[in-house]
């Protein structure tokens, strides 16, 4: 492209297509997180329950340690995305804030978890349900829409059921919530 | 042609306009992106950058991203409030 003055019907293509070259530029990998998100916390959900309820060790709340190199490696792979990109959208802006605000709200329900009766799994499923609900909104991806709708029915039922149980129900919402729309997600982006 | 708005000259150019148009609606691009997307010589994006960023339309920003130097720019509230002006001032001309 070089620096030439245009006509009018040249300006106005102009300024289409490259409008049209920046939206097509929204960041893929958006299921990642839901992947990586949904097996670690499914997984660390159903180690938990196994814990409690099948053997007598004594510190069953090891299994999330998992969490840790899970959010190491979200930060490194959002970093290298956003290196890769090159862009920077205000959509994406806006996921990461929603994502931002949920993980202080999770943050918070594991901080009182005490004050919470320990019922904080059926909190931390509502923020979940949350962020997903808008991210499928966003995105405009109905599975994720229906996602964030199985994470409030699961957070719901979480609430009425006990501690130990909602372990197990945390399990299965984050399933039909995180895995199941991020490898339909996932499916969309190739 | 009495009555119409002057198109901004500045703007009123291929290189540039289609910088202004990517940048509008994105937060932040990298030099290298614009570049692929532009289809320009670094050498003449570079040129047409530092106009729109003396005429206040964008900022530039260098940094590094480990050894490696990053030109970052964005489009700043007058350069919008140009490029809305040089869109009124074309949909009349077509009209």
């Amino acid at each position: 492209m070089k620096d030439k003055a245009l006509t009018h019907e040249e300006s106005l293509n102009m300024i289409t297509a490259m409008i049209r070259q920046a939206k097509s530029n929204y960041q893929k990998g958006g299921s990642f997180y839901f992947l990586l998100w949904g097996w670690v916390v499914m997984l660390a959900n159903f180690a938990h329950y196994y814990f409690l309820s099948f053997t007598s060790f004594e510190h069953p709340y090891i299994a999330w340690l998992v969490t840790i190199p899970a959010g190491i490696g979200s930060a490194i792979y959002g970093a290298r995305q956003k290196q890769q990109a090159g862009v920077t959208t205000p959509m994406e802006r806006l996921y990461g804030h929603v994502w931002a605000a949920v993980g202080v709200g999770i943050i918070l329900a594991l901080m009182f978890m005490r004050q919470l009766d320990f019922n904080h799994s059926a909190v931390i499923l509502l923020l979940a349900a949350i962020g997903t609900y808008i991210s499928g909104q966003m995105l405009r991806f109905k599975p994720l829409v229906f996602g964030g709708v199985a994470l409030l029915l699961a957070s719901i039922l979480a609430f009425n059921v006990p501690v130990v149980d909602q372990l197990l129900v945390g399990g299965i919402g984050i399933l039909a919530g995180y895995l199941v729309p991020g490898y339909l997600l996932k499916n969309k982006e190739k | 042609m009495t009555g119409f708005k002057p198109l901004d000259p500045l703007l009123h150019s291929q290189l540039r306009l289609a910088v202004m148009s990517l940048l509008i609606g994105l937060d932040s691009a990298a030099f290298t992106y614009i570049r692929e997307k532009t289809g320009a010589t670094a050498g003449n994006l570079s040129v047409q950058l530092d106009k729109l960023s003396e005429a206040g339309y964008i900022e530039i920003e260098k940094g590094y991203n480990g050894k490696k130097p990053v030109t970052t720019c964005k489009i700043t509230a007058q350069g919008v409030e140009a490029f809305e002006s040089y869109v009124n001032a074309l949909k009349e001309y077509i009209g």
